[in-house]
């Protein structure tokens, strides 16, 4: 694993936000992080320690206040080519599914039927039939519409996978299906993955490494080295969920 | 929906005070000298092509294709450049504040009341006068198209374009954006591809505004002293030489004109903001 690239460092990264009420406040501290090519990390921690930030920063969408975060050795500035999910989606409610799906080549520049066969493929990846082409996105349901913000960003072809608990709006099979799907994908691209959430199973089920944050730092952080796929009933995987779900307690505090 | 029985319902429904109307006219009008017989103003609309014979003005149809083309061409000149002004007030904090104030005052004047200084600046000139100089008055229609006119329809239309716009790009969800920067896009991209159709159904609020006010503002215009041809010209003539008849054929061409154009502009948005209707 180590002899892979680089491709995402935070570097003694904080950022704060001024805001009227509350004065400064850090939502990102002294953070330090290496992912390297191909790897799954999850972020963990409860709400309002930080995690959004941390992938905001990720994503060039905000500037560090202090230190640097660097991704695929450029500093980020805005214009990295990134795929961020978010626990709406964030579809453009004006383009029908395809057109959103295909929006990544479109905006490098690809000819429209290129695009469209790309955006085609890449909707049956993420199991959606062929037929909510067509539709709305206020048309689908939350799962679907979490579908296609990952046939998004799979069709973008982005080697950096940023995503804020995509599946915390979801019901509990709905959630272990597409964690499975996002996992299928995974195995034959090897996307660079940071992911969010605030559920231990999650993680455990989805991770290379877990990193806990509380209060804006890393507080832990754990390989898992369970073998995929991984039985959430197993004796191992519980085992590892307990000892994450002790740190996590304890950092609460 | 939209069902044959509902749209028969809307139909009659809207359909309803129009005959009432007409009704209470064809019943008041043989008792008075200013108001005309229903069947006279009737004659004028089945020979739109016929020139009236004491009146010194053209026939209808040729009145209304007129004040048609004058608007057309205000209007779309102010589509044209009311469009990007409003996406640079919408999306610059700095071009907002320049552009702001003077929008709202220029939005407080009557367009009419630019017909003198559009007169005094622009003067007789027309595209005719710009390319055959002297023998402009040979090209009629195009010498109908006076750019002191087109610069009131323009000045009726842009603000409301303006005004619409700008409100509509500064609404753009910054979370949409930020789904096209992420993947690689840049200002243009932005622009093109988030921030005008997220801003499309205020937009197309603009253009129906927009229009509504330039087609009333070019009758109005046609009825200042110095313009020839339209239907605000036949109006003013008519009311002059005491032909009622035409003003009030006038006048119900103005109004079916008025809504087919809104109509179209109506169509025209449904295909852009058909997302907006049932969006959560
Ligand atoms: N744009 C902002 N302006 C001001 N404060 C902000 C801003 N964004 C985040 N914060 C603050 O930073 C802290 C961390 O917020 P962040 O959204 O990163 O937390 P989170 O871990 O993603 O929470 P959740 O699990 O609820 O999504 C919070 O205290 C929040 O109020
Ligand atoms: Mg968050």
């Amino acid at each position: 694993m180590n002899d892979k690239r680089e491709l995402i460092r935070f570097s003694n990264a904080g950022k704060c936000f001024s805001t009227p009420g509350r004065g400064d406040v850090w939502a990102v501290r002294d953070f330090n992080l290496l992912a390297h090519e191909g790897q799954l990390t999850c972020v963990l921690g409860a709400s309002g320690c930080g995690k959004t930030t941390l992938l905001r920063l990720a994503a060039g969408l905000e500037k560090p206040t202090t230190g640097e975060v660097v991704v695929d050795s450029s500093r980020v500035n805005g214009a990295a080519d990134i795929g961020l999910v978010t626990q709406e989606g964030n579809l453009l409610p004006w383009r029908k599914v395809l057109d959103n799906i295909a929006l990544g080549p479109e905006i490098q520049g690809a000819k429209r039927h290129k695009r469209i066969a790309a955006a085609r493929e890449a909707l049956s990846r993420v199991g959606l039939p062929q037929k909510v082409a067509k539709s709305f996105p206020h048309e689908l349901s939350g799962g679907m519409r979490q579908r296609v913000a990952l046939g998004r960003t799979l069709c973008a072809g982005s080697r950096i996978w940023l995503m804020d608990e995509p599946f915390a709006n979801l019901d509990e099979p709905t959630r272990h299906r597409l964690q499975g799907e996002l996992l299928d994908v995974w195995f034959e691209d090897h996307q660079t993955v940071l992911f969010v959430t605030h559920s231990l199973e999650e993680a455990v089920f989805l991770a290379d490494r877990i990193v806990v944050m509380a209060a804006g730092r890393m507080v832990a952080e754990f390989q898992v080295d369970l073998p995929r796929p991984r039985n959430r009933l197993g004796d191992d995987f519980v085992n590892v969920l307990l000892k994450v779900r002790r740190v996590f307690t304890e950092t609460d505090r | 929906m939209i069902t044959p029985r509902t749209a028969i319902r809307k139909m009659l429904l809207g359909a309803m005070i129009p005959m009432g109307v007409i009704l209470l006219w064809y019943f008041t009008a043989p008792g008075s000298v200013v108001v005309p017989s229903v069947w006279s103003v009737v004659q004028i609309l089945i020979h739109p092509f016929r020139e009236p014979l004491c009146l010194d003005s053209t026939s209808l149809a040729d009145g209304a294709a007129v004040s048609v083309l004058r608007m057309l061409c205000g209007f779309l000149l102010a589509v044209i450049t009311g469009i990007p002004v409003g996406l640079l007030i919408g999306r610059s904090r700095t071009g907002r504040e320049i552009l702001a104030p003077v929008t709202a005052v220029a939005m407080a004047i009557s367009p009419i009341a630019w017909i003198p200084i559009t007169i005094i600046v622009f003067g007789l000139s027309s595209p005719a006068t710009a390319v055959y100089g002297q023998n402009a008055w040979q090209h009629g229609v195009l010498d109908q198209l006076r750019f002191a006119i087109i610069a009131v329809i323009w000045m009726g239309a842009f603000f409301p374009i303006v005004l619409n716009t700008a409100s509509g790009a500064q609404h753009v969800r910054q979370s949409h954006i930020e789904a096209a920067t992420v993947l690689g896009a840049g200002k243009f991209a932005v622009l093109t591809k988030i921030v005008l159709p997220s801003a499309s159904p205020a937009i197309f609020t603009g253009l129906r505004l927009a229009g509504g006010i330039a087609w009333r503002v070019i009758i109005a215009a046609e009825i200042f002293p110095g313009t020839r041809g339209g239907l605000g010209y036949m109006i003013a003539v008519a009311h002059e030489t005491a032909s009622y008849e035409y003003a009030f054929a006038s006048i119900i061409v103005i109004g079916l004109i008025g809504l087919c154009f809104d109509a179209v502009l109506r169509l025209a948005s449904l295909r852009s903001t058909r997302w907006m209707v049932q969006e959560r």
